[in-house]
């Protein structure tokens, strides 16, 4: 019916399909795009220098168009036959704009804790500047506040030195630091933590990405002094085995 | 002009028409890609009334075999012979699952036979023939293609090509060639790995060898401060092509270049070559080696005749060269990727199986300061190579020179940026750009031959307009790799209110920057652009390839009432939103 009425509107009064650009009906001729990603950039084994064997996942996931976005993000290890459950170091829901060419702002909720049946879980609302920064750093900065109100901020620094077309050396740096005292998650106020690392990684194709390397985690200041008063090492090295991988 | 769609037939009638009507037009061709010695039975139509039917089968593409659209059976389709001042007759019948459509690349015709979906017709559902009917009124060398999604990267497109009233090609024989990019991957897949995994297909990046490298020959403080602009701005001198030879497989006619398609000529002979780029995604540089080419016509437009050793052809323009190759033996016909990351080639020969010596790939390009529109710094530097190139005797680069000393309308035309640039969408502004049309473009600076640069092309004749333009329109071209978005003064096409509008019947020149790292070609529906380049009778094009951080004047008579697309013709650019509609009334 439609294309028959199309024939005789075109054919007896062809001003008419000049006037606009698309009559009723008509397909757009380009269309809004949308996709996603499920990006593991972490998914790993990791020994101890404590002998312990470490699963680890820092894994991000996305859904939308360029300028709106879905992000989901997830840390977290499970120390291997230690019969203690998997430490869910962060399960984020955020909604991301893309406020300038190379930076997005995101803004959500988030969980962590352990994950065992009888375990509270903390529950926080998140901030982060996620993107590039001048030179090629890739960048995650996130602040957190909790219920009981307790803030603290984290930074992750990525860096790639392109080896060959498919194999990276990649330094990555991630510190913590509270900006409140926390009773209840015993976190003290200052820079807490300092992670660095240092990976090779070898495309196999660009979505499987296998990789080796090391990394030396760190207490800092008021964290360090009350670890040291419990006994505890402040610092821990390690190598590192797995894979980034998307889809 | 009449929109005729056959409607309304039963099934089984229609398909046996079609089928017969095909199998009556399908011939072997001696002149159109028919090479000796194999049976590839390319098509030539020449008939009053043509059909094609559109669909997706199983084909043999270089050594592997993949699904393209072909038409009539074949992939690229048939190359359709019109006769200026004929009226064309083209029925095309859909048999693919979902909607498709042809566009006449370079062809005056009314706005709804254009063949763009959604702006001058709805499309050619499944099972169903749209009537293309329009007249004929220009000659030349143009091509025809799917305006539908990616339809294009599949295959569906073909020569098209008109033969003047009075019959006369200036040559002794012609071949027509087509150039395109193949990939066994999904058109959707190459789209979403650009849009989710910034530079997927490149790999010629920059490494920490080369750099280590540099600072053993040039010192660290020179490698810093050459690196040091690319590092502020997040981009890569390498960033060249998006879509590259580590998926595509480059095809001449169809033909990879070990199956290497061949055109026959007798010594002595002129032969006109139609060079045709119908690729998604890239630009070529087209040599012959051992034969001088002199272009006699860009965009199915005639010139005066140039004389030139290589040319770059940009995704959808059109060259024609004439070659009068004098020895019996055979030339390769070299179509070299222009990020150097593959090639196709064919041959010329006087008899069946004979090949020549096949260049080697050049080494990988890199972008230089012009590229991020430091304009003025830029264009010392290269007349610095341009004074040494004279030295060493290349009049061709002398020419360049002098032309440049012609002063050229966009040249005292003052870019207007946007209050804070374009917004997320732009990842670059181009601070000073420059008239580049001198220049033969990146990795053919420093060639020691004859490239064809866009100053050296004069139109053959006056065209019939010759007011001054009465209002000017700029558009800014931009981009933002990392998120692979595309645009026109940082809006994609969805986030545009309307058409731009030109008055009917006013002559207007168009004002564009590149404000990107990328070459684009830009191609405008329905009306030709002359290229304000210096000379006169300046030359008209369909579409015009902006280098990075350059900025062109075109003129344009509005005299085509309707709606018609503009957009980048680098397809995934497109399909990002680089489009408008120009609406004329």
């Amino acid at each position: 019916m439609y294309a028959k009425s199309l024939l005789f509107t075109t054919a007896l009064l062809p001003a008419v399909a000049m006037a606009g650009h698309a009559e009723e009906g008509w397909p757009e001729p380009v269309k809004e795009y949308y996709t996603g990603q499920v990006l593991f950039d972490r998914l790993e084994l990791t020994r101890t220098d404590e002998e312990e064997n470490v699963a680890v996942w820092d894994m991000m996931a996305w859904y939308g168009g360029d300028y709106h976005r879905f992000v989901f993000k997830s840390e977290g290890e499970n120390i291997q036959d230690d019969g203690e459950p998997t430490d869910l170091e962060s399960a984020e829901l955020l909604y991301g704009y893309l406020m300038s060419p190379f930076w997005s702002f995101q803004a959500g909720v988030g969980t962590r804790g352990s994950l065992s049946s009888d375990a509270s879980m903390e529950n926080y609302a998140v901030v982060s500047f996620m993107g590039l920064a001048p030179y090629w750093f890739e960048m995650d900065n996130s602040l957190m506040v909790n219920e009981e109100g307790d803030v603290q901020f984290v930074s992750e620094t990525e860096y790639e030195w392109q080896l060959t077309q498919t194999s990276y050396l990649q330094p990555r740096i991630e510190f913590t630091a509270n900006l409140t005292d926390s009773d209840k998650y015993e976190r003290q106020s200052g820079l807490s933590n300092l992670r660095v690392g240092l990976r090779y990684r070898h495309e196999i194709s660009r979505e499987f990405a296998p990789y080796i390397g090391v990394y030396w985690n760190g207490a800092l200041g008021n964290t360090a002094d009350e670890m040291k008063r419990m006994g505890e090492d402040t610092t821990e090295t390690g190598v590192v085995l797995g894979a980034r991988v998307w889809f | 002009m009449s929109n005729e769609f056959n409607k309304g037939r039963r099934k089984f009638i229609k398909s046996a028409f079609t089928m017969a009507s095909a199998l009556a037009i399908a011939k072997v061709a001696p002149t159109w890609a028919a090479p000796q010695g194999r049976s590839f039975k390319d098509q030539i139509l020449t008939n009053d009334e043509i059909d094609l039917t559109i669909a997706k089968s199983p084909l043999l593409v270089g050594n592997k075999v993949g699904t393209p659209i072909t038409i009539n059976g074949q992939m690229p389709g048939p190359l359709i012979r019109l006769k200026e001042g004929q009226r064309a007759k083209l029925n095309v019948t859909n048999r693919l699952s979902e909607d498709t459509s042809i566009h006449w690349h370079g062809i005056i015709l009314p706005e709804n036979m254009d063949g763009v979906p959604g702006v001058s017709f709805e499309g050619i559902k499944p099972g169903r023939t749209f009537k293309y009917r329009y007249d004929v009124e220009q000659n030349g060398t143009y091509w025809y293609h799917s305006h539908s999604g990616l339809q294009e990267q599949l295959g569906h497109l073909g020569p098209l090509v008109i033969e003047p009233k009075d019959g006369d090609i200036g040559a002794d024989r012609e071949h027509t060639i087509i150039l395109s990019d193949w990939t066994f991957e999904d058109p959707d897949t190459v789209f979403r790995n650009l849009k989710v995994a910034e530079g997927y297909y490149n790999y010629q990046k920059r490494t920490i060898f080369e750099t280590f490298e540099d600072v053993r020959q040039h010192g660290l403080e020179k490698t810093w401060k050459q690196r040091e602009m690319w590092g502020q701005m997040r981009m890569s001198p390498r960033d060249i092509a998006d879509v590259t030879g580590s998926t595509y497989t480059y095809l001449m006619n169809g033909r990879d270049s070990a199956m290497n398609w061949s055109a026959l000529f007798k010594p002595g002979e002129k032969v006109r070559l139609r060079i045709i780029n119908g690729s998604a995604m890239s630009y070529f540089d087209v040599r012959i080696p051992g034969l001088e080419m002199t272009v006699v016509a860009a965009d199915g437009q005639p010139v005066k005749p140039v004389s030139i050793d290589e040319f770059r052809i940009g995704v959808a323009e059109t060259y024609d060269v004439i070659v009068q190759p004098k020895h019996n033996k055979a030339y390769t016909i070299f179509a070299e990727s222009f990020d150097r990351s593959g090639y196709v080639r064919g041959t010329l020969t006087p008899e069946i199986g004979l090949e020549a010596e096949v260049p080697e790939l050049r080494a990988v390009p890199e972008r230089g300061m012009a590229a991020m529109g430091m304009g003025a710094m830029a264009m010392s530097g290269n007349k610095e190579e341009k004074g040494m190139m004279n030295m060493s005797g290349t009049d061709g680069h002398m020419n360049h020179e002098m032309m440049h000393k012609k002063e050229l309308p966009v040249e005292n035309i003052k870019i207007e940026h946007s209050e804070g640039g374009h917004g997320a969408a732009a990842a670059m502004i181009a601070m000073n750009p420059t008239s580049r049309l001198h220049e033969p473009g990146i990795g053919l600076d420093n060639v020691d031959h004859r490239v064809l640069v866009y100053s050296d092309l004069i139109g053959a004749q006056e065209w019939p307009d010759k007011r001054e333009p009465e209002r000017q329109i700029e558009l800014h071209l931009t981009g933002n790799m990392e998120r692979y978005m595309w645009s026109f003064d940082g809006k994609n096409y969805t986030e545009v209110d309307g058409p731009v509008q030109f008055r009917h019947g006013e002559r207007l020149r168009l004002v564009m920057v590149n404000d990107t790292m990328m070459d684009h070609p830009i191609h405008l529906h329905g009306m030709w652009m002359e290229l304000e380049n210096g000379q006169y009778p300046r030359p008209r094009k369909h579409t015009i390839s902006l280098k990075p951080s350059e900025k062109v004047s075109l003129l344009i008579s509005a005299d085509a009432p309707g709606s018609w697309a503009f957009h980048c013709h680098l397809l995934y650019h497109m399909k990002a939103g680089m489009f408008r509609v120009v609406n004329v009334a």
